[in-house]
C-alpha cells in the first residue's frame, strides 16, 4: 500500500530516452507536411533577417563613401523587402505552429484519457487521484511549447547559426575566426550552468508540487481540521513547506539570472577582439562597415545558442513528463476484452462461482476456492466480518478484477469470454462509496441511461423514496449538486445513486452497503418498492443491518475468503453457527434488559 | 486598489526596493556607454587614426559591461527576494484565512477555484513584483536615456526615429487589449477540462459500473477540442500583431540607414554617430515592444490581485469572539434553547430544546435528511443557529472562545476524511504529540487495532487521500480512534459505525462505556442497538423533535421509535420464545 504523501518528493530526474523521443516524433508525424512548411518559412525569414547587418555594411562601406543617395534608397528598399518577407513568414509560422502544437497536445491527451477509461479499479486505488490528474492535464500541457515552437525553433536556430557564419565568412573569413573565439568559453559556460539550472528547476517543481498537494488536502480536509482545532499545527507545516519552496526558488533564479551576465561579458570580449583585429586588418579588406556588421552578427549569434541551451533543458525536463505519460498510455489493463470476446446475451440471472480463488496482492488470497450457484431471480445476501471478502465477490461478478483461478459464469457463460461493456451494462451496481457528478440531480440519476425521459428518472427516484426530499428542494430535480459541496447528506446521496442504479434497468442488481446511511423506515419502504420492480431479477446484497437481509432467498456467511455457512435465515438460525452468533450479537444488549 | 493592497506587503521591503531601483537607474545609464564607444572607435580610432585610444575605449567597454551585468544581476535578485518575501507572506495569510473560513464558505466555493487562486492568481502577483515593476522602470529609463543621447548626438535623425516608435507602442497596446480576453477564455476552458478529467478519475468506479466509458470519452473530447480551439484562437490574435510590431521595429533600421546615410553624405553627421545610432536602436525598440506586454501583465496582476484580495477579505460568519468568556476547560453540559436553523430560505431545524449533562449520552435518530447532522454541526459552531441559543456550561457558545470550544469537542463525522499520511499520523491528527501507546489505545477502543495490525507496515501504513484502499468500515474506525484520542469533554459520533458489522459495533460500544463516563456524548445512528443505551433519545423529523425520552419511554409511546424498533427487532419476541421453547 506504499503511497505518496505531500512531503515525499516525486523524483522527476529522468535521463534522455531515445525511445520516448521516437514516440513523441510519432505524434508529430501526421502534421509533418505543415511542420516542414513552417521550417521552410523560418529558413526564408532567417536568411532575409540576417541580411540586415550585411546590408548595413554595404551602406557604410559603399554608398556613403560614394555619396550615392539613390544607392541608399535602393538599399533601404531591399531592407524593407526583407523586413516584409520576415514579417509574413513570421505570421504564417505562428499560425501553423500553434495549430500543429495544440493538435499534437490534443492527440496525446486523448490517448492518455482513453487509456484511463480502460484501466481497472486497481490502477486508481494505488495512487493519489491528484497525481493521475496532473498527468492528463498539466504534464501534457508542459509538452505543448516544446512540441510546437521548441521543435521549429531548434531547427531554425541551428540553421540560423550556419546562416550567420555564412554571412560572416562571406564578409571576412579572418574576422570570422576571431569572433568565433568567444564560442568555446560560451558553450562551456552554458553547459555548466544549464546542468545546475536543470537540477534546480526540478527542485522547484518538486517543492511546488508538495506545497500544492498540501494546500489541496488542507482545503479538502478543512472540516476535520476545524473540528480538531488543528489550525496552528497545520500552519507550522505549511510555513515549513512554504519556506522550503522559497529557498529552492531563490537558488533556481540565481542559476537562471547568472546566464545573461556570462553571455554579455563574453560577448563584449568577442566584440573587443573583433575591433582590435579589425582595426589592425584595416586596409587589407576590413572596413568600418564590416566591423559594424560583425558586431551585429556577434550579438545575433548568441540568441540561437542560448535558445538551443534552453531547448535542451526543456527537452530533458519533459523527459520525466513524457515517461509518466507514456507509462500511463502503456499500462496494460489487467482486465480487458479478450480478442475473441463476444457480446453477453440478455442476462436471465443464473450465477455460478466455480472454484474461484482471488488475491489483490500475490500471496494474500482474499477468496479461496469459492463455489456456489445462484438460480435466476434469487436474492443473495452476503454477511460476515469487515475484510472477509464480501465486496470482492461482487467485484468479481462485475469483472472489475479477473479471478486468479476458477470461473465466474452467468447463465452458463464464462464472463471472461464476453465484452466488459455488454456485461456491465446489464448489471446495476451500487457501490459503497457514492459518487455524485457536478450537475443537476436529474443528470446524476440519468447518468446510467442517457436516453431516459424525465418521467423515467422521476419514477426511479420515487421507487427509492428519493422523490420526496428532491421535490422539497427549491429547484427540485434541477438542483445543482457536486462531489463535495452542497448540503446533501450521505443518506440522500445514497438514495440518488440508488435511483441511478435502478434507472439502468439492470438484469442483476448489486447493493454493496447501499443503504448504510439510510434510516430503517425509508429503507423498508424502499425495499417494498424494489420488490415489485425487481421481480424475477437476481440480486446481491451486502449489509450490516441484518433486518435488511433476513428475507433473502439465500444468505452466505463469508469469513476469511470462504463461505462457511449458506442457507435461508431460518436454516442458519437452526444451525446455531456463525450467522446465529452474528444475529444474536445485535440482541445481546437487549438480553441485558 | 490592487496597488495599494500590494504596497502594504511591499512596504517592509521599501528600503531594499529603493536600492534596487537606484541600481536599475545606474545600469540603465551604463547601458548608454557602449553604443557611444562604438561610435568613438569609428570616429576617433578609425577615421581620425588615434589608435592609442582603442585600448582605453575597449577597457571602458569591458568594465562598464562587467559593472552593468553585475548591477543587473544584483537588482534582479533584489526584486526576486522582495517578491518571494511578499509572495510567501500573502500565501501564508491566505492559508491562515482559509483555515478560519466556515462551512458556509466551503459549500459555496469549489476546491478547484480556491486552488486556482492560490496558484495561478498568486503567480500573477509574484510575477508583477518580481518582474513587471523593475521592467517598467528599466525600460522607461533606458528609453529616456537613449532618446536623450540620440538628441545630443544628432537631433534631426533622433526626431525622425522617435516619431516611428509610438506606432510600435500603439500596436503593442492593441495586441495587449485584444489578446487579454483570449487568455481568459483559455483559462476558463482549462478549468472545464480539468473538472471533466478530475470527476472522471474520482468517479471511475461509477463510470465502470455503468459501462459509460464511451460517454465519458465523448464528454472529454468535446472539452479537449475546445481547449485546442481556444489556444489557436489566441494564437490568431498575436500572429496578427507580433509580425507588425517586429516589422515596425526593424523599420527603424531602414529609416536609420536611409536618413542617417543621407545626413552623413551631407556632412551634417559623422559616420561614428551613425554607428552610435545603430547601437541605440535596441534601446528604442525594446521598450516599445515591451509596452504591450507590460500593460498586459499589469492588467493580469490587477485581475488576479482582486481575486486574492477577495479571498483574503471573505469574512467567516462565524468568528472567534474577541472578548470571549475566559475559561480553562469545558465541563460539557449542553443546552439547546428553542434553536432554529435555516439554510437560505430553507428551514432545516425548528424549535429544538433539550439539555444534556456531563456524563450523559444523547442519541439522535430519524429519517434521512431530518437535520440530524446539522444539529450536531451547530454544537461545534460550524454554523450558527438562526434562532434561539445553545449554551455550554451555561454560556452561549457564541460568547465562548472558538478555539477552546472546538478543542473540547471531538467528532467522528459521517463523511470520513483521512489525510494522505500514515495511519498513526491520521489517528494523532488532533493530538500531534501523542505517544505510540496512546495511539494504540485509541485504535483498540475504536476496534481498529486488530485490522491495522494485519497490515504489513501496521500503523506506518500510508493511506491515500480520503483513505483509498481501506473499506468503509475501516475508515470509520480510524476516524473514531482519531476522535477518541482527543479525550474531549463532548464527543460527537455522527453515524460513525454504519459500515461496521454489528458484532464489532457492539464490542466498540461496550468498551467505550467507561470512556463515556465523564463526557457528554452525542450519537447519530440508524441501528437501534447503537442508540438504545442512551440517557436520552431524540427522534428528529423534518427539523423538529417529535419524540424524546429513554428507550423504554419511547417504546411505550408506540410512535416513530417504536416502529423503527419493530422493523429491526420485530421478531425478537418470537426469537426469544423459540430460544426458550
Amino acid at each position: 500500500m506504499a503511497r505518496n504523501k505531500y512531503d515525499v518528493d516525486e523524483e522527476l530526474d529522468t535521463p534522455f530516452n531515445r525511445q520516448h523521443m521516437k514516440r513523441l516524433l510519432g505524434y508529430v508525424q501526421p502534421y509533418k507536411k505543415r511542420m516542414m512548411m513552417a521550417v521552410g518559412l523560418m529558413l526564408v525569414s532567417s536568411i532575409a533577417g540576417m541580411a540586415t547587418p550585411y546590408l548595413l555594411s554595404v551602406g557604410i562601406d559603399v554608398f556613403i563613401p560614394q555619396k550615392n543617395i539613390s544607392g541608399l534608397v535602393l538599399l533601404a528598399f531591399v531592407l524593407l523587402v526583407t523586413l516584409i518577407i520576415t514579417a509574413l513568414c513570421f505570421r504564417h509560422r505562428l499560425v501553423i505552429m500553434s495549430d500543429v502544437g495544440q493538435s499534437i497536445i490534443r492527440d496525446i491527451r486523448s490517448d492518455i484519457f482513453r487509456k484511463l477509461q480502460k484501466l481497472p479499479f486497481e490502477y486508481y486505488d494505488s495512487r493519489p487521484h491528484g497525481k493521475i490528474l496532473v498527468r492528463v492535464v498539466n504534464y501534457v500541457n508542459s509538452l505543448s511549447d516544446l512540441l510546437s515552437n521548441g521543435l521549429v525553433n531548434m531547427i531554425t536556430d541551428l540553421f540560423t547559426l550556419f546562416v550567420i557564419i555564412g554571412y560572416m565568412l562571406f564578409l571576412d573569413p579572418r574576422l570570422t575566426l576571431v569572433s568565433l573565439a568567444g564560442l568555446p568559453p560560451l558553450v562551456l559556460a552554458i553547459f555548466l550552468v544549464k546542468g545546475i539550472q536543470r537540477k534546480r528547476t526540478q527542485a522547484v517543481s518538486r517543492k511546488q508540487s508538495n506545497l500544492n498537494a498540501y494546500i489541496h488536502e488542507s482545503i479538502c480536509g478543512i472540516k476535520v481540521t476545524q473540528a480538531f482545532a488543528r489550525e496552528e499545527e497545520n500552519f507550522k507545516i505549511f510555513r515549513e513547506l512554504s519556506t522550503e519552496y522559497r529557498k529552492t526558488w531563490m537558488a533556481y533564479v540565481r542559476s537562471i539570472f547568472i546566464m545573461w551576465p556570462i553571455i554579455e561579458n563574453i560577448s563584449v570580449w568577442a566584440v573587443s577582439l573583433v575591433y582590435v583585429a579589425g582595426i589592425s586588418l584595416l586596409g587589407t579588406g576590413a572596413s568600418v562597415g564590416i566591423l559594424v556588421a560583425f558586431v551585429g552578427y556577434i550579438w545575433r549569434f548568441w540568441t540561437p545558442i542560448i535558445n538551443l541551451g534552453n531547448f535542451y533543458n526543456a527537452l530533458i525536463n519533459s523527459m520525466a513528463y513524457l515517461e509518466r505519460i507514456f507509462e500511463t498510455i502503456d499500462e496494460v489493463p489487467k482486465v480487458d476484452n479478450l480478442p475473441s470476446a463476444t457480446e453477453m446475451p440478455t442476462i436471465q440471472g443464473k450465477v455460478v462461482f466455480d472454484n474461484v480463488t482471488f488475491s489483490y496482492d500475490d500471496g494474500y488470497p482474499i477468496l479461496k476456492n469459492m463455489s456456489f450457484t445462484i438460480e435466476k431471480g434469487q436474492t443473495v445476501a452476503l454477511v460476515g466480518p469487515t475484510g472477509a471478502g464480501k465486496t470482492t465477490v461482487v467485484n468479481l461478478l462485475s469483472r472489475f478484477y479477473n479471478v486468479d483461478s476458477g470461473k465466474v459464469l452467468i447463465d452458463d457463460v464464462d464472463i471472461s469470454q464476453v465484452t466488459l461493456e455488454s456485461l456491465r451494462k446489464q448489471m446495476g451496481i451500487m457501490l459503497q462509496d457514492t459518487f455524485i457528478f457536478s450537475g443537476t440531480i436529474m443528470d446524476n440519476i440519468r447518468y446510467s441511461r442517457l436516453d431516459a425521459t424525465d418521467e423515467e428518472v422521476i419514477a426511479a427516484a420515487k421507487a427509492v423514496c428519493a422523490h420526496e426530499f428532491i421535490s422539497s428542494l427549491k429547484d427540485g430535480y434541477y438542483t445543482e449538486v457536486n462531489e463535495r459541496g452542497t448540503r446533501l447528506s450521505v443518506g440522500q446521496r445514497q438514495l440518488i445513486s440508488f435511483a441511478r442504479s435502478l434507472l439502468a434497468d439492470p438484469r442483476i442488481l448489486i447493493l454493496d452497503e447501499a443503504t448504510s446511511s439510510i434510516d430503517t423506515k425509508t429503507e423498508l419502504a424502499l425495499q417494498q418498492g424494489l420488490e415489485t420492480l425487481l421481480k424475477g431479477r437476481t440480486s446481491f446484497v451486502i449489509a450490516h443491518r441484518l433486518s435488511t437481509i433476513k428475507n433473502a432467498s439465500v444468505i452466505f456467511y463469508i469469513d476469511r475468503g470462504r463461505i462457511i455457512e449458506a442457507g435461508t435465515h431460518e436454516e442458519l438460525m437452526k444451525k446455531r453457527g456463525a450467522y446465529y452468533n452474528l444475529y444474536t450479537a445485535q440482541y445481546s444488549f437487549l438480553e441485558a434488559v | 486598489m490592487s496597488f495599494k493592497w500590494i504596497w502594504t506587503y511591499i512596504r517592509p521591503y521599501g528600503l531594499i526596493m529603493l536600492l534596487g531601483l537606484v541600481l536599475v537607474l545606474i545600469t540603465s545609464g551604463l547601458a548608454m556607454v557602449n553604443p557611444f564607444m562604438s561610435g568613438m572607435i569609428v570616429d576617433k580610432v578609425i577615421e581620425a587614426s588615434q589608435t592609442h585610444l582603442l585600448w582605453s575605449i575597449i577597457a571602458v567597454m569591458v568594465i562598464t559591461t562587467l559593472v552593468k551585468s553585475v548591477g543587473r544581476y544584483a537588482y534582479q535578485l533584489i526584486f526576486e527576494t522582495v517578491s518571494q518575501g511578499v509572495f510567501k507572506k500573502i500565501r501564508e495569510d491566505i492559508y491562515n484565512k482559509i483555515q478560519t473560513l466556515d462551512f458556509d464558505f466551503f459549500n459555496k466555493n469549489r476546491t478547484g477555484d480556491i486552488m486556482a487562486k492560490m496558484t495561478g492568481d498568486m503567480e500573477a502577483v509574484r510575477h508583477f513584483i518580481a518582474w513587471v515593476i523593475y521592467m517598467v522602470f528599466e525600460n522607461a529609463t533606458i528609453f529616456i536615456f537613449a532618446v536623450t543621447m540620440l538628441f545630443i548626438t544628432n537631433a534631426p535623425l533622433a526626431l525622425f526615429m522617435v516619431a516611428i516608435t509610438p506606432v510600435t507602442g500603439f500596436f503593442a497596446v492593441r495586441l495587449a487589449k485584444e489578446v487579454k480576453p483570449t487568455f481568459f477564455a483559455i483559462r476558463e476552458q482549462f478549468s472545464r477540462l480539468n473538472t471533466v478529467v478530475q470527476e472522471n478519475i474520482s468517479g471511475n468506479r461509477v463510470v465502470k459500473a455503468f459501462a459509460k466509458e464511451g460517454y465519458e470519452i465523448e464528454k472529454f473530447e468535446r472539452e479537449n477540442e475546445a481547449y485546442r480551439e481556444k489556444n489557436v484562437a489566441s494564437a490568431q490574435v498575436w500572429s496578427k500583431f507580433l509580425p507588425i510590431i517586429d516589422a515596425l521595429a526593424s523599420s527603424l533600421m531602414v529609416a536609420m540607414i536611409l536618413v542617417g546615410g543621407i545626413l552623413v553624405i551631407n556632412g551634417s553627421m559623422s559616420l561614428g554617430e551613425l554607428v552610435t545610432f545603430n547601437g541605440f536602436l535596441w534601446a528604442l525598440n525594446n521598450p516599445m515592444r515591451m509596452v504591450g506586454w507590460l500593460i498586459n501583465d499589469t492588467q493580469r496582476f490587477v485581475a488576479s490581485a482582486e481575486k486574492v484580495m477577495g479571498l483574503l477579505e471573505s469574512e467567516p460568519k462565524i468568528t472567534p469572539n474577541e472578548d470571549a468568556v475566559q475559561k480553562d476547560r469545558i465541563r460539557g453540559s449542553v443546552e439547546f434553547c428553542h434553536v432554529g436553523f435555516s439554510y437560505g430560505d430553507e428551514k432545516v431545524l425548528e424549535d429544538i430544546s433539550f439539555t444534556a449533562e456531563p456524563g450523559q449520552t444523547v442519541a439522535i435518530i430519524g429519517p434521512t435528511g431530518a437535520g440530524k447532522s446539522t444539529l450536531l454541526n451547530l454544537i461545534c459552531r460550524f454554523y450558527d443557529c438562526t434562532e434561539g441559543a445553545i449554551y455550554i456550561d451555561g454560556t452561549d457558545i457564541r460568547q465562548m472562545d472558538l478555539k477552546l470550544l472546538r478543542e473540547s469537542i471531538a467528532s467522528a463525522m459521517q463523511d470520513v476524511f483521512l489525510f494522505s499520511d500514515t495511519i498513526e499520523g491520521n489517528i494523532a491528527y488532533g493530538v500531534p504529540g501523542a505517544t505510540e501507546e496512546q495511539i494504540q489505545w485509541a485504535a483498540q477502543m475504536a476496534g481498529a487495532h486488530e485490522f491495522i495490525s494485519t497490515f504489513e507496515e501496521g500503523y506506518d501504513t500510508i493511506v491515500g487521500e480520503r483513505g483509498v484502499g481501506l473499506s468503509g468500515g475501516q475508515k470509520q474506525r480510524i476516524a473514531l480512534a482519531r476522535a477518541l484520542l482527543k479525550n474531549p469533554s463532548i464527543l460527537i459520533l455522527d453515524d460513525t459505525t454504519s459500515s461496521v458489522d454489528s458484532e464489532t459495533e457492539h464490542r466498540i460500544h461496550s468498551s467505550l462505556k467507561s470512556y463515556y463516563r465523564d463526557k457528554t456524548t452525542f450519537i447519530i445512528a440508524h441501528r437501534i442497538s447503537s442508540v438504545k443505551n442512551a440517557d436520552m433519545i431524540l427522534v428528529l423529523d423534518e427539523g423538529r423533535i417529535i419524540e424524546q425520552g429513554t428507550h423504554d419511554e419511547l417504546l411505550a409511546q408506540k410512535g416513530y421509535y417504536y416502529s423503527v424498533f419493530q422493523n429491526q427487532f420485530g421478531d425478537f419476541d418470537s426469537f426469544i420464545s423459540k430460544e426458550v421453547g
